[in-house]
């Protein structure tokens, strides 16, 4: 199976997980929305919406170390993500 | 509503100033420097550039007017004294100065301020507790041996409701309140989440993953509690 290569299989597979990650997500199952949106990351690795939605879960569920290091990765990827800055600032104090 | 007044805008006293202003105070902020008056002027009822150490200077804004002042030139020792000393001559009911060591704070009560903060230290102090203990997210002191603190939940309470933790009798303290995140879906199709907080948990309350436990008890009760993982 190829991951990584950001071809477009990978990234319609990775959306699909995303779907299902928030799914899960708002059906109060976090660690399998963790799972699946770990997993999301392996078939599209600079999805912004993926690490902010993972750093949604582990905030939700008071990891804030794991949430931190989401939102920044989301915002590195995509600056303009105001909800994951935004959540970063409350969690990290600004 | 009182009105107050905060001299000296630097990070303290401008995060004093806004945050008034924003619950609907009248605030009248004074700085000797023109630059911090102008960037705090569209959050304050008056801001104005001036020297405080300046008697006349004062007395010319109406600051006798004023029911609270907070002297917030910390960094400045000769200038809070003096200004600290003015403000309670001229009879201004309050005066809370921020202090930057002892010394400075005793100094401040000889000539009868009505409250000394320390931010750094406050601040220090907080720190260094949530350092200690990463799961206590908020502390209040009820009285020396009472107090209400913020925790988030114990993964051992995780799926069990208030009445089987027996959380009473095991650990002799009260839940006040539980808050919860509940995921949802923002009006643009993000998702989030909002807390929820609930206000008067009975027995039959579960907990869940995240939550945070407010609760009241003594001191070395909340500490067991405080140790559960």
């Amino acid at each position: 199976m190829e991951t990584n290569n950001g071809n477009g299989n990978s990234k319609e597979l990775a959306l699909d997980l995303l779907e299902l990650g928030k799914f899960y997500y708002l059906n109060e199952r976090y660690d399998e929305a963790i799972k699946v949106l770990s997993k999301a990351l392996k078939f599209d690795p600079i999805n912004a919406d993926i690490y902010y939605n993972l750093g949604i879960v582990y905030e939700t569920r008071n990891s804030t170390h794991e949430a931190k290091d989401c939102y920044l990765k989301a915002i590195e990827i995509d600056p303009s993500l105001k909800l994951a800055q935004e959540h970063l600032d409350k969690l990290v104090g600004n | 509503m009182k009105n107050f007044a905060v001299i000296g805008l630097g990070q303290f006293g401008s995060s004093v100033a806004k945050a008034l202003s924003e619950r609907g105070c009248q605030v009248l902020a004074v700085d000797i420097d023109e630059e911090k008056v102008q960037s705090i002027s569209g959050f304050v009822t008056h801001a104005i550039q001036l020297d405080a150490s300046d008697e006349k200077a004062l007395k010319n804004i109406g600051i006798e007017d004023i029911d609270t002042a907070v002297v917030s030139v910390g960094g400045n020792l000769e200038a809070s004294i003096l200004i600290t000393l003015l403000l309670k001559e001229i009879g201004i009911r309050e005066v809370i100065a921020k202090a930057l060591t002892p010394q400075h704070a005793k100094v401040l009560q000889k000539i009868g301020v009505d409250r000394v903060v320390f931010p750094e230290k406050e601040m220090g102090l907080r720190i260094a507790e949530s350092l200690v203990s990463p799961n206590v997210l908020e502390q209040i002191k009820l009285s020396s041996n009472y107090e209400i603190v913020e925790i988030t939940a114990p993964s051992g309470f995780i799926g069990k409701s208030l009445k089987d933790i027996a959380i009473r009798t095991k650990y002799k303290v009260n839940v006040i309140a539980i808050k919860k995140k509940e995921p949802n879906i923002n009006e643009a199709g993000e998702t989030e989440f909002k807390e929820v907080l609930n206000l008067s948990p009975t027995g039959e309350d579960e907990i869940s993953a995240g939550d945070i436990l407010i609760i009241t008890g003594e001191v070395a009760n909340l500490e067991k509690l405080r140790k559960e993982k």
